[in-house]
């Protein structure tokens, strides 16, 4: 993890740790996930046409996504006493085996409440065309300490 | 429900899963609890590359302001499918997710048993494809919010 500016404040950029995904994690995140969708498991069953979409072969979980993004918030705000409290994404294309992903954010805002600091955050994850596979906004809290 | 008797074929039982046109904005959807272990975190944490010593140092956790080892947010990836039957509509073959949001209230913890309380929200067509939406709040055995969450998945045609 890396981090461009010091402060809370807008324009704050964090990089998280660059996730490949193989068809032996994708695997392994059926089994930790309990998430056996053929998606994930089947290239037959993912040569065939998805309404409009054709995959052509596995693809990664989604919510993997939403792991490799939390790791890299809670990282950063663990070390600050910090606390993930919000994650939302949408998925704009699927991750296959042999990509590789990176999730990066940015403080978009700050707010300060009678309880502590809350921190909003736009995320992306992008693959190693630079394209945007996913992309969302976050929010954490530093409590106050009373 | 334990992983030992989880049924991974998800192709079994797709029968009696209801289909975006039976599925009933509003209805609960039927769970069960489910009791969280240090193993099944861990493998979890392990796979998505998140080996944060407040997930798998007893004494790092312990002295940290949640005083024991916790489960990472998005412990939820795993308790979604722990916590629903085989016949359950999150499990139909080719469920695509579309997106989801996530509220974190109190970290779910190694011992915890866990409860769901579920219902699709919503269901719409869009770009001739069938959404349903979902919503979903985990408790523990102390009745706590875990998290909350939504997601969309587009349906098997």
């Amino acid at each position: 993890m890396t981090s461009t500016t010091s402060t809370f404040s807008a324009g704050f950029k964090l990089t998280g740790t660059p996730f490949s995904p193989t068809r032996e994690t994708i695997r392994e995140f059926c089994e930790a996930s309990l998430d056996f969708n053929p998606l994930h498991l089947d290239d037959e069953y993912m040569k065939g046409s998805f309404g409009k979409t054709t995959f052509g072969g596995i693809i990664m979980h989604g919510m993997n996504n939403f792991g490799v993004i939390t790791k890299m918030l809670t990282d950063w705000i663990y070390e600050h006493g910090g606390v993930q409290r919000r994650l939302e994404t949408r998925w704009k294309m699927p991750v296959k085996p042999g990509d590789t992903i990176t999730p990066s954010a940015v403080v978009t805002a700050s707010k300060e409440t009678q309880g502590g600091r809350w921190i909003m955050l736009d995320v992306l994850v992008q693959n190693q065309r630079g394209e945007t596979v996913a992309l969302g906004e976050a929010m954490v809290e530093i409590p106050r300490i009373s | 429900m334990t992983e030992a008797n989880f049924e991974t074929d998800f192709w079994k039982d797709n029968e009696l899963r209801k289909t975006w046109e039976q599925i009933v904005p509003g209805e609960p959807r039927k769970t069960i609890p489910y009791t969280l272990t240090l193993e099944s975190i861990q493998k979890y944490c392990r796979v998505v590359g998140d080996t944060h010593p407040l997930y798998f140092d007893e004494a790092f956790a312990k002295a940290s302001p949640y005083n024991g080892l916790i489960a990472p947010p998005t412990i939820h990836i795993l308790l979604m499918f722990a916590c629903t039957p085989a016949d359950d509509w999150m499990r139909s073959p080719g469920t695509v997710n579309a997106g989801q949001s996530w509220s974190y209230n109190i970290p779910a913890r190694p011992g915890d048993t866990i409860r769901l309380e579920a219902r699709a929200l919503d269901k719409f067509i869009r770009k001739d494809r069938l959404f349903v939406v979902h919503d979903n709040v985990f408790f523990n055995q102390h009745n706590q919010v875990i998290c909350s969450g939504r997601g969309q998945t587009i349906r098997p045609a």
